[in-house]
Order: C-alpha cells, then sequence, then structure tokens
C-alpha cells in the first residue's frame, strides 16, 4: 500500500535525519506564544482591534482580566479571561506591557 | 472599546488638548484604522527554509509570524493557488445580501512587502517527504528544510453529484467562492408566493465550522421570512442534535420557524428532481444546500500523509509535526485535533507551529504549555449574533489540547451589541491574519 511505503520511508528519514545544532539565538521572549492569544481580537502585538492592549502598564492588564474572571453574566472577554491560570495573565500582562 | 485612560494617552503624547466631542473621534479612528507596522527583526541568529502550501487562515498566519518572529535568516515561501483569498468566515452574510464576495477578498501583498514572505502562485502536487521537497503542477520544485501543510477541506463526492451540472444546481458553498454566489441566486430566486422550501444538510463531525451551518440556516431563513414569507427552511442534521451554541440556535430555529431533524443522513441526491434521498426518507426542496463530509485537503490524502481515518493528519500539538511525518507540519482544518476546525483557532494553532519551527531551528525545547483558542460570533438574524468561546491548554498526560471547562461557554442571549462586535473581531482577525 502506498501510504504504508510512505511512512515507512519517513521512519527511515527520522533516522537518519541530522540533529539541529545549537546555535547563538536568543530565547523567544517568554509571555509571547501565550500573549499572542490576544492579537485574533486585539491586532497583532495587541496594535488595536477591539481595544489597543500594546503599552498599557503589567498592572492593568492583569487587574482587567483578574476582574473579567470574576464577572457575572460572564461577556465573551470575560469567559475568555477564564481560560489562563494566575502566572499565565502575569506572563501575558508583561509581554504586553513591553509592546509599543 | 478604547478607554478614557488610552484617550489621556493618546490626547497627552500628541499634545491636544481635552474636549469631550473629540474623544469619541478617536475612538472611532482608533477603531477603524489599526494600521499596524511591523518590525521584522533584521536578524535573530535564527536560520531556516520554510515552505508553507495554502494560504488561507492557518497558512498565511503561519508565513506572517514566521518571519516576523524569526526574522531575516527565516526564508519562508507561501504556495497558494489562488491569486486572492475568499473569506469563509462572514460568507454565510452574502446568503442575505449583507455583505459581497468581493468585500471578503484577501490579497497577500502585505505578506510580501511588510514582512518579505514570497508569495508563490500554484498548486502543490507531490511532496517529497525523504528528500525534502514540493512539486507544483507546472513541474517547479521547491526545497525545504521544514514543510506548514494548511490546506483546508477537501468534500466527499455523494451519490447524485459527480457530475459538474449536478453541483452546479445543488451547491455546498463551503468554501466561500462562486458556489456562494450561485446560493444567494438561488434563495433570491425562490418563489414570492411563499410555496419554497429550502433545505440544507449538516454532515456528521467533524466538519468545518461547527456553528456555521446552524448560523446559516438561521440567515437564510430570517431573509425569507422578511422577504419570501411562507417559505420553509428545513435542516436535516447527520448528528443527533445541535453541535455548537445549542441554546442560540434552539431559540434561534423557534424564533425563524426552522424545521430541524437530526440523525438525518444524505444516501443520495437527485438533481434533476431536486430531491434528497436519506435514512429516513425522500425529501424534495426548491433549493437543496447540501454540506457532504469532508476531509483534509487533497494534497494530504494524495501524499499518503491522512493516517487519521484515512481523512486527516495526526499531529503532536506542540508543534504541530505530523505524527509519521517528522519535517512536516499541519495545521489548520486538515489536522486531527481535539480542537474544532476553525478559522480563528486554525491562526493560533499557526503561531504554535510557527514558535515551535522557529525553536528547532535554533536547537531549543519546545513550549510545553501551549494555550489556543477558539472564538466564534454567530449572526442569528440579520442584526443580531451570538457568541462562542473555549480556551484549550496542553494536556501532558493526554497529549491533547483540553478545554479548559471554566472558559467555554456562549451568549446567552443574541444581540446587536454582539453584531457589532463580530464585524470588529472579524476586521482584527483577517488583519493578523493577512495584514
Ligand atoms: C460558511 C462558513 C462560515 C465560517 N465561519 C467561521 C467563523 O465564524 N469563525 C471561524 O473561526 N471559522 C469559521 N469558518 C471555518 C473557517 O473558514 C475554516 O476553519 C478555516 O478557513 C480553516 O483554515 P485553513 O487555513 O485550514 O483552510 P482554508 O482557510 O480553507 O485555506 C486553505 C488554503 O489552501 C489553499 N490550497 C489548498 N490546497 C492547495 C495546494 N495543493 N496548493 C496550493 N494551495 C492550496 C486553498 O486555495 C486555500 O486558500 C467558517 C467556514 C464556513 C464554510
Amino acid at each position: 500500500m502506498k501510504q504504508g511505503k510512505i511512512m515507512r520511508a519517513l521512519v527511515l528519514a527520522l533516522a537518519v535525519s541530522p540533529a539541529f545544532a545549537q546555535t547563538t539565538t536568543t530565547a523567544p521572549p517568554s509571555g509571547r506564544l501565550l500573549a499572542s492569544n490576544c492579537f485574533q481580537c486585539h491586532g497583532t502585538n495587541g496594535s488595536g482591534g477591539l481595544e489597543r492592549l500594546a503599552g498599557e502598564s503589567v498592572s492593568e492588564i492583569y487587574n482587567e482580566l483578574k476582574e473579567m474572571q470574576r464577572k457575572s453574566p460572564p461577556k465573551m472577554m470575560d469567559m475568555h479571561a477564564r481560560g489562563y491560570t494566575d502566572a499565565q495573565i502575569r506572563l501575558i500582562a508583561d509581554y504586553l506591557s513591553k509592546q509599543r | 472599546m478604547v478607554k478614557r485612560r488610552d484617550f489621556i494617552k493618546w490626547a497627552g503624547a500628541s499634545g491636544i488638548g481635552f474636549a469631550a466631542g473629540a474623544f469619541d473621534m478617536l475612538a472611532m479612528a482608533e477603531e477603524t484604522s489599526a494600521a499596524f507596522v511591523p518590525v521584522i527583526p533584521t536578524n535573530t541568529g535564527i536560520k531556516g527554509n520554510v515552505v508553507v502550501i495554502g494560504g488561507g487562515m492557518a497558512g498565511a498566519t503561519a508565513a506572517k509570524y514566521l518571519r516576523y518572529w524569526g526574522g531575516t535568516g527565516v526564508t519562508v515561501t507561501l504556495i497558494e493557488r489562488d491569486a486572492t483569498y475568499a473569506s469563509n468566515i462572514m460568507s454565510n452574510l452574502v446568503l442575505n445580501g449583507s455583505r459581497t464576495m468581493s468585500s471578503l477578498q484577501y490579497g497577500y501583498g502585505k505578506l510580501a512587502s511588510s514582512y518579505g514572505v514570497k508569495i508563490v502562485k500554484g498548486d502543490v502536487v507531490a511532496i517529497d517527504p525523504v528528500g525534502r521537497s514540493v512539486t507544483l503542477g507546472s513541474g517547479t520544485r521547491y526545497a525545504y528544510d521544514r514543510l506548514v501543510i494548511a490546506p483546508g477541506v477537501d468534500f466527499d463526492v455523494l451519490p447524485g453529484l459527480e457530475t459538474a451540472t449536478a453541483q452546479a444546481k445543488v451547491p455546498h458553498a463551503w468554501k466561500a467562492g462562486p458556489q456562494t454566489t450561485t446560493l444567494r441566486n438561488m434563495i433570491t430566486a425562490m418563489p414570492t408566493n411563499g410555496s419554497g422550501v429550502f433545505v440544507m444538510t449538516i454532515p456528521a463531525k467533524p466538519y468545518r465550522c461547527p456553528p456555521g451551518p446552524y448560523e446559516r440556516a438561521c440567515v437564510v431563513a430570517d431573509w425569507l421570512k422578511r422577504n419570501r414569507p411562507g417559505s420553509k427552511v428545513i435542516v436535516l442534521d447527520a448528528n443527533p442534535e445541535i453541535i455548537a451554541e445549542k441554546h442560540s440556535f434552539e431559540e434561534g430555529f423557534a424564533l425563524h420557524g426552522i424545521e430541524y431533524r437530526p440523525n438525518t443522513t444524505v444516501l443520495s441526491v437527485d438533481a434533476s428532481t431536486m430531491t434528497l434521498d436519506t435514512n429516513n426518507g425522500k425529501v424534495p426542496g426548491a433549493v437543496l444546500n447540501v454540506i457532504p463530509p469532508h476531509r483534509a485537503g487533497k494534497v494530504i490524502t494524495a501524499n499518503g500523509l491522512a493516517d487519521a481515518d484515512g481523512k486527516w493528519t495526526s499531529v503532536d500539538v506542540l508543534s504541530y509535526e505530523a505524527k509519521l511525518a517528522p519535517g512536516i507540519h499541519v495545521i489548520g482544518d486538515a489536522s486531527a485535533t481535539t480542537q474544532p476546525k476553525a478559522g480563528h483557532i486554525a491562526n493560533q494553532e499557526a503561531k504554535v507551529c510557527a514558535d515551535a519551527i522557529l525553536r528547532m531551528f535554533s536547537g531549543r525545547a519546545l513550549d510545553q504549555a501551549p494555550v489556543t483558542n477558539s472564538a466564534c460570533y454567530s449572526p442569528i438574524t440579520f442584526e443580531t449574533a451570538s457568541w462562542l468561546t473555549v480556551t484549550f491548554a496542553y494536556d501532558p498526560v493526554s497529549k491533547t489540547m483540553l478545554p479548559v471547562p471554566a472558559s467555554a461557554g456562549e451568549a446567552s442571549a443574541r444581540s446587536k451589541d454582539n453584531f457589532e462586535e463580530m464585524n470588529k473581531w472579524f476586521t482584527a482577525l483577517m488583519g493578523d491574519t493577512f495584514a
């Protein structure tokens, strides 16, 4: 079967593919990937959309998200805020506060 | 909404005085412009060569973020068969005349000019996973270090719908484009005396956009009620119940008098007599909108990559790398994950994938706790909408993305506010994907 043949070839390829060398890159900022969950509604890097977030202070963003987690009845963003742990909210707030 | 403190910051920075009227003006300007000016890092030290197949919600986002986060050392080639992308999202609003197909087109110019993505117009027909290259229909080959495949879905051919003539008479319009316009024209051509019946069918899950078909039924029924009063809408659903936003759509179906028949699967279509044969008997209609079962785009199934049910690609959701095909990542509708097949979350899967590829290029460990989110607004009438949202977090035990229960919910009631918010969400989502 064609599929089986391809899969076997791929497993072989895996065995011989070279490991990626460690390079001198800087680590991606922590919080960047998490905060990118905001970008669909708030623009890339929190640049606008439903509301601009880039450059707000850490405490503004943190407190607002914590408040939303408790709001009832929840609107969409209140519901969404409930998807993050406290530590994740801190990372998101920190990342967005540094964007311009 | 723009908060007062934003305005004060803004006003302070630009040296203008505070005036109540100006607040509203600025608020509007900010909401409508959102002109994002990216700064591509010249060199992050990361080097690599990525080919992306498919410039839809997932592929366009992946191409953008690979460059935006990876910098100029990362070569990104986006291969897309169409010159522009027609958005499926909002295309149900073409059916009631409130949007046009031309307003739903997105080009690739910004990805090229702002991010330096190389855009190739072409159709990928073959993948060589061992030699790491892809081949277009034209015969041109492109080599890659890592390949991202985001081809969306293809549709099963139901008995009776084998010919182009039959397909033109019974459109699915589940890929926005000419069929969307065809279906709109069929709806407006329904008899003015109210004797017409619009029948639409929903395949068993998984299909793309779980709330989408129910939304379409509501939008069409709403239009018919106001423009072809007396017409009927019948929904035949292969699923045992409404599978998304149940509360909102039950209310919507009651509001519009939609007849809902669950557990009903289309067996065959007779386009000449305009009749569907189902497991629950024959159903004729003036308009038949049959949404067939889906599978991943052909480039997946034709290249031996459909290891999940023979239809989709199983992936490691830390990187979206195919479980059985090292070096090949599959994102969006084409992969088999616990997440819905939808555009908003396809955009986020693309960011997780881009981040993972960049880490792989620099020999770093993958992010072990990715989060994604799905958010969707559904029009229920021409001026009201409901919404649905859920966040997914990586579960190291099952190695899958699991919904965070507290974050999952739908609107308590449809509203005009939701409808307005929907338009802003759509603009922002498409901006984050294509600009
Ligand atoms: C009516 C409708 C309403 C919807 N509403 C919503 C909504 O409100 N919210 C939401 O989140 N989602 C919604 N969706 C779902 C959403 O459109 C899809 O889930 C999303 O587009 C998936 O993104 P993708 O990148 O996987 O595929 P697509 O966006 O379909 O993109 C695939 C691209 O790949 C290209 N391609 C395919 N094969 C090849 C090849 N071999 N070579 C070159 N190019 C190729 C195609 O031309 C296409 O441009 C809706 C869908 C429909 C049909």
